[in-house]
């Protein structure tokens, strides 16, 4: 790779410095940075059409975790310094991405132990630990993910040094560089790891936020700017415009999204630096002859997206929503009353539930969970939100139950964090946690209990219906962004153009009328009333089963729906 | 050794077999509606449940008084018996024990009281083994042994319709801490050694009746069996024909008594059982 000549001086100038526990800070920072920068890009690549805890955002919050744990400290060891950030990074961890995430960091550190600098046989072996810490802390490791990538940086690496044959021939700057590679290149062969990859025409998204965590180093050595996303232009399915909600800038009051059709080729640098001026969360998406711009804006701008899209071209579309009222309307419709739960005996068996929604926590509280973890809008808590659930009941009988296949490893690295001896009993979902809380028995035999819970998993189907965030073919289903799916199982079942149509085709894929109940939990994006004329269509259709309702404001899912 | 049994009406004895052993069922009391009923006697069980849900203010239970033990004692002392083995269900979950106890005390040693440490045909199971070895000429400290020995093998399990009945008796404390069921569920309970615990809960009635039968197969060989249920017959009976148990007998199919019903609710279904 030919580099700019100016970089080439900056790059051998910077390579005189020892990298120490300052520097070490600093490039955290910059990793964080760029990874937050190019944040929609990576969610923009999550394959499943469902809202459900984007990669990109759960490893800038896990890197943001690790950042938050050092940013104050002046300490000169780089050893001392890294292994405070992957604690950081270990209690900041959110989603399944952020956890592996936080094993890479955990490996690094170890390896590197209370080195004072980094040097390059250091930095080979801490890569090798990383990928076998990561590798470790999955169950069932699959390539083509993050995995994959971490083990061909590692791999990179060892062999460069091997090629020159002396670690003093290998300037760690360039060492980077072939990492940043090495990175790049796994990530675009992770499709022909990974089928489902290729079938949805993305790379993987764990793997491309590594990438760039690596990237914002080398760009912070040769002094590139880590704010601004590179000008890039997305295809219009892959938008993730669902979750924006999420991290809602201050000062942002608008959500604006404009179609419009070009009448020349657009400068995309110059596009950019425009829209930039005006607002945050900026997405730019190309369809057929035509562009969907998004971006959020403060109230008194409302309008210059709009203007400057018209001096672009043809305007087709444009949609306006107030920010802070989407939030609000959400807290409403369920309540802000905190959740009352039983208190819990000494010596106790106690369970802790991840509830994606105040009426789901809720019901688990009416069966006697004795702590609730919300999942919130990212639906992903940290280690240390699931950690804090428990730490202070007076027992050390744990069951966690995390009711959301993203957060099964997340509980389990707060489940090693402790000394309480915790079982997390593997829900995929909220049916799955219900089936499983049946189980319990507070005062019976820890294992014997866990056991029976975990049997109880396969007792009842679970139903999900929600938007779909981008248009894919997934297991023979043809899927349009903005229609409306639903889930058997956590697989893509169909999709349909009312929440109707999704509920009656899911049930009959699931056979419904083979079983006894159908519980609904409804969304907090649903009103009452929708949700219980609902029920109504159902219970016609299926008139020898029991029907019932139960308010659930989860976020992003219409519908929760338990079949047993 | 002419050793006479006294219990009571919570044994859920079937009339036919107290009358065969001889022994004596003291009734207790159900207060509704303004009026004093005896259990078993002034109003039948079937009836009782049918009007449960709808009467109010609730039913309360009570224990014959201490005058009705001391009664039957000293009829029976005077018909020769030599002691009196007078047993009953735990303290903890009701009067009846000390009301015996009472009366007990102006016999000194001729009155046994026996906490059972359990209700219903559990208690039952234990008075019958009890009068089966009198029957077979054992004395009072093999009897006394026998009934000790007997706790830890029998155990009653039931799922119930709804946990709002044994809240509202405010007798067993986790169930008043838990705080009203969102979803329709379907509670177990066990009483073992003279305490209740949650066995946990199922959502449907069909699911209920399965676990139900798991706890059953995972006691192993069984001396003794009965089908308990409050008017839920024929789900007993239909319970009692899907069961593949050996057993020296035919099961019986009790509807609990009142006094035990007024505490769990109609359509509750469990089993009372003596492992081997």
């Amino acid at each position: 790779m030919s580099v700019d000549p100016t970089i080439h001086l900056r790059r051998a100038s910077e390579q005189q410095k020892p990298v120490d526990g300052r520097a070490f800070k600093r490039l955290i920072e910059a990793s964080l940075t760029w990874l937050r920068t190019n944040q929609q890009i990576v969610n923009s690549l999550n394959v499943f059409p469902v809202p459900d805890g984007d990669t990109g955002t759960n490893m800038v919050l896990t890197m943001q975790a690790a950042f938050d744990e050092i940013n104050g400290s002046n300490e000169h060891n780089f050893g001392k310094m890294a292994h405070d950030a992957a604690h950081g990074a270990l209690m900041g961890a959110r989603g399944n991405s952020g956890v592996i995430l936080s094993q890479i960091w955990r490996g690094f550190a170890r390896a590197v132990d209370n080195n004072p600098t980094l040097d390059v046989p250091m930095l080979i072996q801490a890569l090798a630990s990383a990928r076998d810490t990561a590798y470790k802390g999955v169950v069932r490791p699959v390539e083509g993910t993050i995995l994959t990538v971490i083990k061909d940086v590692a791999a990179a690496a060892a062999e460069m040094l091997a090629e020159a044959g002396a670690p003093e021939a290998v300037g760690l700057i360039s060492l980077l560089e072939r990492m940043v590679e090495a990175a790049n290149s796994s990530v675009l062969h992770t499709p022909e790891l990974l089928p489902v990859l290729k079938e949805a025409g993305v790379v993987d998204s764990g793997g491309k936020g590594l990438f760039f965590i690596l990237e914002g180093m080398l760009r912070h050595i040769d002094g590139l700017p880590l704010d601004t996303a590179l000008s890039t232009v997305m295809p219009l399915a892959s938008m993730a415009l669902e979750n924006t909600l999420e991290a809602i800038e201050p000062g942002q009051d608008y959500e604006v999204v404009v179609d419009f059709r070009p009448y020349e080729e657009l400068d995309l640098i110059h596009f950019y630096s425009n829209l930039e001026d005006m607002g945050t969360s900026i997405q730019l998406g190309e369809g057929d002859g035509m562009y969907r711009l998004h971006i959020h804006v403060p109230t008194e701008k409302l309008y210059r997206p709009i203007d400057y899209a018209r001096t672009l071209g043809t305007v087709t579309k444009v949609a306006i929503e107030n920010l802070i009222d989407q939030v609000e309307a959400q807290a409403e419709t369920c309540g802000e009353e905190k959740i009352s739960l039983s208190p819990i005996e000494a010596g106790q068996n106690a369970v802790i539930a991840v509830a994606p929604g105040l009426g789901i926590g809720r019901v688990f509280a009416s069966l006697g969970v004795a702590g609730i973890v919300e999942g919130g809008q990212t639906m992903n808590p940290s280690t240390q939100e699931i950690i804090h659930a428990f730490e202070n009941l007076p027992t050390d009988k744990i069951i966690i139950l995390p009711n959301n296949k993203n957060i099964i490893l997340t509980a389990r690295a707060a489940a090693d964090l402790t000394v309480k001896k915790v079982a997390v009993i593997p829900s995929r979902s909220v049916p799955q946690g219900l089936a499983a809380m049946m189980r319990l028995i507070p005062d019976g035999d820890f294992d014997s209990v866990v056991s029976e819970m975990t049997g109880a998993l396969d007792d009842v189907e679970t139903g999900e219906i929600t938007i779909a965030t981008r248009s894919v073919e997934i297991d023979g289903v043809q899927v349009q962004e903005g229609q409306i799916i639903a889930l058997h199982n956590g697989k893509l079942m169909l999709s349909a153009t009312s929440l109707e149509e999704a509920c009656l085709g899911l049930l009959e894929k699931a056979h419904a009328d083979h079983f006894e109940l159908i519980t609904l939990f409804y969304g907090a994006n649903l009103p009452k009333t929708e949700a219980f004329r609902i029920a109504d269509v159902i219970r016609l259709n299926y008139a020898n089963q029991e029907i019932e309702v139960q308010e659930g404001c989860q976020p992003h899912y219409q519908f929760i729906i338990s079949i047993e | 050794m002419n050793i006479a049994i006294v219990t009571d009406s919570t044994a859920d004895l079937p009339p036919d077999l107290s009358e065969q052993y001889q022994i004596a069922v003291i009734p207790n009391l159900i207060m509704m509606g303004g009026d004093t009923l005896m259990d078993g006697v002034d109003i039948s069980r079937q009836e009782f449940y049918e009007r449960l849900p709808w009467i109010d203010p609730p039913p309360t239970t009570a224990t014959a008084s201490p005058g009705a033990y001391t009664d039957i004692y000293s009829r029976l002392l005077r018909q020769g018996a030599e002691y009196i083995l007078s047993i009953h269900p735990p303290a903890a979950l009701s009067g009846i024990l000390n009301a015996a106890s009472s009366a007990a005390q102006a016999f000194g040693d001729r009155v046994r009281v026996v906490d059972s440490r359990q209700v219903t045909l559990g208690l039952g199971f234990q008075v019958l083994a009890a009068a089966r070895a009198i029957r077979q000429g054992a004395n009072l400290e093999h009897v006394l042994r026998l009934l000790q020995e007997m706790h830890s093998r029998v155990r009653v399990v039931a799922m119930l319709d709804t946990l709002e009945y044994v809240r509202r008796s405010g007798r067993v404390s986790w169930a008043r801490a838990r705080l009203g069921n969102l979803l329709q569920i379907k509670p177990f309970i066990e009483l073992n050694d003279g305490s209740v615990s949650s066995l946990g809960e199922s959502r449907t009635r069909n699911k209920g009746s399965q676990r139900l039968k798991e706890f059953l197969y995972r006691l192993g060989k069984l001396e003794q069996l009965a089908i308990l249920h409050t008017n839920a017959e024929t789900e007993a009976r239909q319970f009692l024909e899907e069961l593949q148990l050996n057993l020296p007998s035919t099961p019986l199919i009790i509807n609990v008594t009142t006094v035990i019903g007024n505490h769990v609710g109609p359509n509750g279904l469990g089993f009372a059982a003596v492992i081997a």
